[in-house]
């Protein structure tokens, strides 16, 4: 077998036991790796309603065929689980040196199940307690880092925050709250380092291939992430009426400006960084944080906070206690307007919530509270019309109301409310949809973004490359032919993307899914945004899936999964 | 004997795909406003109620008329003035296309003064467009479209319509339309317009074009595009933006007066 090693190592965690267990090369065709092998894995070791705090809920972390290989953005790998904080499946990718050296372990994927008795960590193989319990990621990568490539929760994992994240190198698998599945089995970290190289079927024709790419991603298509990065999107989305502010009480924020990119990186970045294998280097540190769009709304304009070095504070100890940001500050943003509205005595808005973060990674006061995610928050607290989220999981920094194609996505995406898994955004900026006018058109073209994250997410690749591609699923199937040896076409890559969408769906489906799930907060509907448009839009995309009306997969699609 | 006299009212047909124009002709702007607020405040007036009739997807501001939707796509005129006739409450309508830039309440006034079916006659043309029509017709532009038969001349014909001399009309230049972007912009021109519109930059083209807006003449959107390439280089890795609500990219696309067209990077989001 080429690009792959058509197994996977469970470890159990209770036993202190592992082993490999075989993966056809059939299944590996089918679904590829990352996110598609990862839900594959998950829908194979997670019993049925598993609670995602259970020993018996399986921690995946899925590598890709791509893994290793000189293709530039290549180094990733996806962690899959049910999350806890939406009861969905949750994959969230990562980057750098750990998907390299997992991969290297001569597996395809790492399946941790059961839990530890005592906090510990796992260091190539070797279980045993660990003395960094209670440490920052940052603190624990560092005292393992001799030991191999180290990802490790923060105190919010170790307190089973539900919007915890798995960190490794300063990079997070940051939604759904993984890092408190890891958590919930006491792990506080995993090390790995192997030497099992992966064999490639033409390694001419993929340094050839890496050759080229590495070329088309210093070019314009980059340009954004290489010269400002993500944060360039604040100033962008606030001009444009689509920058979430207040808790969506707003869609544009009075301070913007002083929060900018345009303003701030000429004076506060002071580093720039990228992954292992990455030639775009979108990592832009500002005052020595790494500053990301999604951090900059959520703990921003979301909180009224408009002073750059709170924000920036902000986001820092997000990263050192190991939290999601966009849900952290979602939910105190939540909290917010419950205070303002007199149901909560809490954060006010444009205060900076910097001791909450705090209290929030060790559940103690308020923060026991909105540890548990702005949809729990509402359902002691009230306030549901309002609360943020679309199945649990926050929204990010797009607001539905004026990108309504992006609204369809968050509607029914399979983490959540999720730009990433979706990408309709694309649509909305274009001229192929109306922006402000969501329609049953603009829904079944929602489709296609969609299904490329489903692609890129399972190669994997960055999606910041994504402009460099001028037919994916061709250029794809291109590398994979390489990598594998497979006679892959683009046809059948449409099929296998189509396909992961559905198996995540599947997942959803088998834990409780309800058509009731796909829609958004009541706070975002109004005469401009109907809730009939939206649900015209649902059903669209339900039926342009080939799933029914009310987006069930069909006994057929269902025949086609594991 | 009593009569009762015939009240007035107006239909603006807002629902066609202006593709002359690139793009919707209700939001050009003119004379500080919005086309369609400038021949609605016109229309005012002249008339009590005023209708305007959109399509299922453009989405207008709030504006100081009734507002209804196209209840079939692609009817043309005739299915936007039927619609309008049905939600009208006024006895005898103006109906008038949205690109109505130098109409006056004076020359309405006149239209409807016939009393019944009437539309001026110009360079042997009728304007269909310009030309009042009695509520009652409405079932009869009904018929007319379910048997295809789709000008609103035909309609106009039914009623035995009366013909209207141009030498009978005042302000006739309210006869004019606008087709095309040059037909907008030499209209501008004409009318004396502050021909400055501005573009911002956003993201790297920020600092790639050193400033953050810079003035333009207003113009096609090549024209405006060729004064921000003195500055930057615009390409694929741009996306622009007309007022913050409309991508663009089409050249040919009008950019009025106070308008903005805004230069932001294309990968646009994560």
């Amino acid at each position: 077998m080429h690009g792959f090693h058509g197994r996977y190592w469970r470890f159990d965690l209770t036993t202190g036991r592992g082993a490999h267990v075989a993966i056809d090369e059939a299944v590996l065709r089918r679904f590829l790796g990352g996110s598609g092998l990862g839900a594959w894995l998950l829908h194979r070791e997670a019993p049925r309603g598993v609670d995602p705090f259970a020993p018996e809920a399986p921690l995946v972390f899925a590598f890709s065929p791509l893994v290793g290989t000189p293709l530039t953005t290549s180094a990733k790998f996806a962690v899959v689980a049910k999350s806890p904080l939406t009861g969905c499946i949750s994959d969230a990718l990562s980057s750098s040196h750990f998907a390299i050296a997992g991969k290297r372990l001569g597996v395809d994927a790492l399946v941790i199940t059961g839990a530890c008795r005592e906090p510990s960590e796992l260091v190539c193989g070797d279980l045993r307690a660990t003395p960094h319990w209670g440490k920052t990621s940052a603190e624990t990568e560092a005292a393992l880092a001799s030991h191999g490539r180290v990802a490790s929760i923060g105190v919010a994992g170790e307190n089973l925050v539900r919007y915890a994240t798995i960190s490794n190198e300063g990079r997070h698998a940051g939604r759904g709250g993984l890092g408190a599945v890891m958590g919930a089995k006491k792990l506080k970290a995993i090390v790995v380092r192997g030497d099992v190289p992966t064999p490639l079927a033409d390694p001419a024709r993929v340094y050839a291939i890496a050759k080229d790419l590495s070329k088309r991603s210093f070019g314009p298509a980059t340009a954004k992430y290489r010269e400002l990065g993500t944060v360039a999107n604040l100033l962008t989305f606030n001009r444009l009426n689509a920058l979430p502010t207040r808790n969506f009480q707003a869609s544009a924020f009075e301070d913007a400006p002083a929060l900018s990119a345009e303003r701030l990186a000429p004076v506060r970045e002071k580093a720039q960084k990228s992954c292992a294998s990455c030639t775009i280097g979108c990592e832009h540190i500002w005052d020595g944080t790494r500053m990301e769009y999604e951090s900059l709304f959520a703990l921003g304009p979301m909180l009224g906070v408009g002073d750059p070095d709170a924000v920036i504070a902000l986001s820092r100890r997000c990263d050192e206690l190991g939290l999601d940001t966009i849900s952290a500050g979602g939910t105190i943003a939540f909290a917010m307007e419950l205070t303002q509205r007199g149901l909560l005595d809490g954060p006010r808005f444009g205060e900076v919530p910097l001791p909450l973060l705090d209290d929030i990674a060790h559940r103690r006061g308020l923060g026991a509270l909105l540890a548990e995610g702005s949809k729990r928050v509402a359902e002691q607290r009230g306030g549901a019309d309002f609360a943020p989220h679309v199945k649990g999981l926050e929204l990010p920094g797009y607001d539905p109301r004026t990108l309504q194609t992006m609204a369809l996505g968050f509607a029914v995406g399979t983490r959540g409310a999720d730009h990433n898994r979706s990408g309709a955004y694309e649509l909305d900026f274009s001229e192929r949809v109306d922006r402000f006018h969501g329609t049953e058109d603009a829904a079944r073209l929602a489709i296609g973004p969609e299904d490329r994250a489903a692609l890129i997410d399972s190669l994997i690749l960055c999606k910041f490359l994504r402009g460099v591609f001028t037919d994916l699923f061709a250029e794809s199937a291109d590398m994979l032919r390489a990598v594998t040896g497979w006679e892959v076409t683009a046809d059948e890559l449409r099929a296998t993307a189509a396909r992961i969408v559905n198996l995540k769906k599947a997942f959803n489906m088998r834990e409780g899914w309800t058509p009731a799930s796909d829609t958004l907060p009541a706070r975002l509907f109004s005469d401009a945004f109907p809730r009939e448009r939206l649900e015209r839009m649902v059903r669209a995309y339900n039926l342009a899936r080939g799933w029914t009306e009310d987006g069930r997969l069909t006994e057929a699609q269902l025949a086609e999964l594991p | 004997m009593y009569t009762t006299a015939v009240t007035h009212g107006a239909i603006v047909l807002c629902g066609g795909l202006s593709k002359r124009m690139h793009r919707a002709k209700a939001f050009l702007p003119w004379r500080g406003r919005t086309m369609i607020e400038h021949v609605v405040g016109v229309l005012r007036q002249a008339v009590d109620d005023v209708v305007v009739v959109t399509s299922a997807e453009l989405d207008l501001p709030a504006i100081d008329a009734r507002v209804v939707r196209d209840r079939e796509p692609r009817l043309g005129p005739l299915g936007g003035i039927r619609e309008g006739l049905d939600a009208s409450t006024a006895g005898l309508c103006y109906a008038t296309s949205t690109d109505a830039p130098f109409l006056t309440a004076a020359f309405v006034r006149k239209v409807l003064s016939f009393g019944g079916a009437a539309a001026p006659e110009a360079d042997g043309v009728v304007q269909s467009l310009a030309a009042a029509y009695p509520r009652a017709l409405a079932p009869v532009a009904a018929r007319l479209i379910a048997g295809g038969r789709m000008r609103p001349l035909f309609l106009l014909e039914e009623a035995g319509y009366r013909r209207i001399a141009a030498a009978e009309l005042p302000d006739i230049e309210s006869l004019q339309n606008l087709n095309t972007s040059d037909d907008y912009l030499a209209a501008l021109r004409r009318d004396g317009a502050d021909m400055r519109a501005t573009v911002e930059f956003l993201g790297t083209a920020r600092a790639k074009a050193g400033v953050a807006t810079l003035d333009v003449p207003a113009g096609r959107l090549e024209e405006v595009l060729r004064a921000v390439r003195e500055r930057m280089t615009i390409d694929d890795a741009h996306l622009l933006s007309l007022n913050g609500r409309q991508f663009v990219r089409d050249p040919a696309v009008p950019v009025g007066p106070g308008e903005r067209v805004l230069v932001m990077d294309a990968a646009a989001g994560g």
